[in-house]
């Protein structure tokens, strides 16, 4: 990845930090240690940490979290679905780990401007690790499929961080996963 | 086409259909008198019986210009090759006697494993299928199961009546217990709240052409195309406006379902008035795991492990949280009685769906599949396939994933013909009910 310089360089950090405090927030609530931030216009406007655990429900993912606490608010003071969309085709997401094929599906269907993610998942990521469904053009798509919107990601911001974290948790174990359960690979690091 | 007048399961695999080249052997075949065939099949039975390729019929009977042609297989080529006159004795004398006139033939090698591939290899000569043999888990399904199975997608079906948005169809979910015989939870779609003002944006540009779009593919697709009668193609001509309402179908839509109501009191116990995520599969999943916190409240949160096992819930503990509040049980009179008739416990609560099974009306899109996923769902059966978006085959197929941690087993039922209808008919009953409350507007 090329490296940024200035200022630009330098915001994008102190997001990524931001998602990655989230990310331990998650940690100490023993669920999985991802965190996200969405941006509008340089400033934090939510944000949200993994709650499968608590939830049990799995697909209670960071970046849903974060979404949810958006859409609450934006339909609390009246905003309709033309002006959520037009916010969101603003806002940025910088989130610790790629966002699976879910959460990627997610993104697109708001229309969210551009995503950052630490490192990748290999496992579930939908943003070229499985499937590349935040890439309008990439698929070869079967005829009469809809294109979905895209938006640009870029990988490996802090991925270090992120990957240090999942070790964490997975060395503390998953008290909800079944048992017996089997040892977890950790995602790859992206370069 | 035979109007579909019976329910129908199949199974769709995690890869797409094994390439349809069929994998094929050398025979000699000849054509023969219709009135000889007997004769000679027996005697060619005895003489060289076809042992390897059981699945291929040894005669094919095809009507060529009005007149039955009846062909059968003499032996294979392979080792006679070169030398014609190293035939089998028996197969000599058969020639001579009969004036058989040997050609050189290709069979399948292989047994079929699905149907379509069957219907590939019988372009080159008829074999037999056995759907016995398939690998995919429906002969295994005993006649009640599939009864049962089919009665849950009726009433996913059902559940698409009694929610509309504007005039239109939506898609609902069904999840099963299906060892219990309990349905776990149930929702439809929830991206937009049925407002009756909304309808009129439906009416104007993308659906229709988006519409068009899904019609050609439908009628293209390879996937599902060999099982889809007319009355669905016709259906979905006829209803695609109606359609748009689905969210599967149509993820990116709704930018353009405004709602004009936006604090009415169309607004129900629901947090989101509307919301582009709420597909059915992923609220069904919300509901499912808030039953499991209602019922088996404190044994999954971090601070429990050591919880005894034999726990009473007891609603009023466990102060649910502000999420949690937002569930509207749609089953809880089954809840009750589930409580009553029989004590949760840490070894009947399943770890999310594990076990359960999804009844879907509309092949989900990549984003309730991949929820489906992470929520361990074991089996969905869906009904109609969904050319726009669909993750199980139409578009992606992420039961075929092989880096996904979690696979499920994926089924399409095919509805009758009826029960299409009845879809439709509400879709109508509902667009009357919409053109009334225009004439009062």
């Amino acid at each position: 990845m090329a490296f940024e310089t200035g200022h630009d360089s330098a915001s994008k950090m102190r997001f990524m930090e931001l998602a990655l405090e989230q990310a331990r927030f998650a940690l100490e609530n023993l669920e999985v240690p991802v965190g996200c931030v969405i941006v509008e216009d340089g400033k934090v406007i939510s944000s949200g940490s993994n709650r499968t655990s608590e939830t049990r429900n799995a697909t209670r993912h960071a970046e849903m979290e974060a979404i949810d606490t958006l859409l609450e608010e934006w339909q609390m003071i009246g905003l309709d679905q033309l002006e959520v969309a037009e916010i969101f085709s603003r806002c940025d997401l910088y989130v610790t780990c790629e966002p699976c094929i879910m959460c990627t599906t997610a993104l697109s269907i708001l229309g969210i401007r551009e995503v950052f993610y630490g490192c990748a998942n290999d496992k579930f990521g939908g943003c070229g690790s499985v499937l590349s469904l935040h890439d309008s053009n990439s698929e070869k798509l079967p005829r009469g499929a809809l294109r979905g919107k895209g938006f640009k990601c870029t990988g490996g911001l802090l991925s270090e961080e992120a990957v240090a974290l999942f070790r964490s948790f997975y060395e503390q174990g998953n008290p909800n996963a079944p048992k017996p359960h089997r040892p977890v690979r950790i995602a790859q690091e992206a370069e | 086409m035979a109007r579909r007048m019976k329910w129908e399961i199949v199974h769709v695999p995690g890869e797409p259909e094994r390439s349809l080249e069929v994998d094929t052997v050398d025979v000699f075949a000849s054509n023969i008198e219709p009135k000889l065939a007997n004769n000679i099949v027996r005697q060619l039975n005895q003489v060289v019986p076809l042992e390897n390729l059981r699945h291929v019929k040894r005669v094919r009977r095809r009507t060529a210009e009005g007149k039955v042609e009846l062909s059968v297989i003499l032996c294979l080529s392979g080792e006679y090759e070169k030398d014609a006159e190293a035939l089998p004795r028996g197969i000599h004398q058969l020639i001579s006697a009969y004036n058989l006139c040997p050609y050189r033939a290709k069979v399948a090698k292989h047994a079929a494993i699905s149907k379509e591939e069957w219907e590939e290899q019988c372009k080159l000569w008829p074999t037999s299928y056995h759907p016995s043999t398939n690998l995919d888990g429906i002969a295994t399904l005993s006649e009640g199961e599939l009864q049962l199975i089919f009665n849950y997608m009726d009433s996913a079906i059902q559940l698409t009546k009694m929610s509309y948005a504007g005039g239109k169809v939506q898609n609902a979910a069904v999840i099963v217990d299906p060892l219990r015989g309990q349905v776990i939870a149930s929702a439809h779609d929830q991206t937009s709240y049925p407002c009756p003002l909304t309808f009129k944006t439906s009416a104007r540009g993308g659906c229709v052409d988006e519409c068009g779009v899904t019609i050609a593919s439908q009628s293209d697709s390879n996937e599902f195309g060999n099982n889809q009668d007319n009355s669905v193609k016709k259906f979905a001509l006829q209803k695609c406006n109606e359609y748009s309402g689905v969210s599967c179908l149509n993820p990116w839509g709704w930018t353009t379902q405004r709602a004009s109501h936006q604090n009415s009191s169309g607004k129900s116990d629901n947090k989101f008035s509307w919301h582009p995520l709420r597909h059915a599969a992923i609220v069904a999943i919300e509901n499912a795991a808030a039953r499991d916190r209602e019922l088996f409240p404190g044994l999954g949160s971090s601070e429990s492990q050591s919880e005894p096992i034999d726990i009473l819930p007891n609603p009023s503990d466990n102060c649910p949280s502000k999420r949690q509040k937002i569930q509207v049980f749609e089953e809880l009179n089954m809840e009750k009685e589930f409580l009553h008739n029989s004590e949760p416990n840490e070894l009947m609560r399943p770890y999310l769906c594990t076990g359960f099974d999804i009844y879907l009306v509309w092949e989900p899109c990549t984003l309730c599949a991949m929820a489906l996923v992470h929520q361990r769902i074991r089996r969905i059966f869906f009904a109609l396939p969904n050319p726009n978006a669909g993750a199980l085959g139409s578009v992606y197929r992420l039961q075929g994933e092989k880096s996904l941690n979690h696979h499920y087993s994926v089924f399409r039922i095919s509805i009758p013909e009826q029960n299409l209808h009845e879809i439709e008919l509400n879709a109508s009953n509902n667009s009357s009910n919409k053109a009334e409350s225009k004439e009062e507007i």
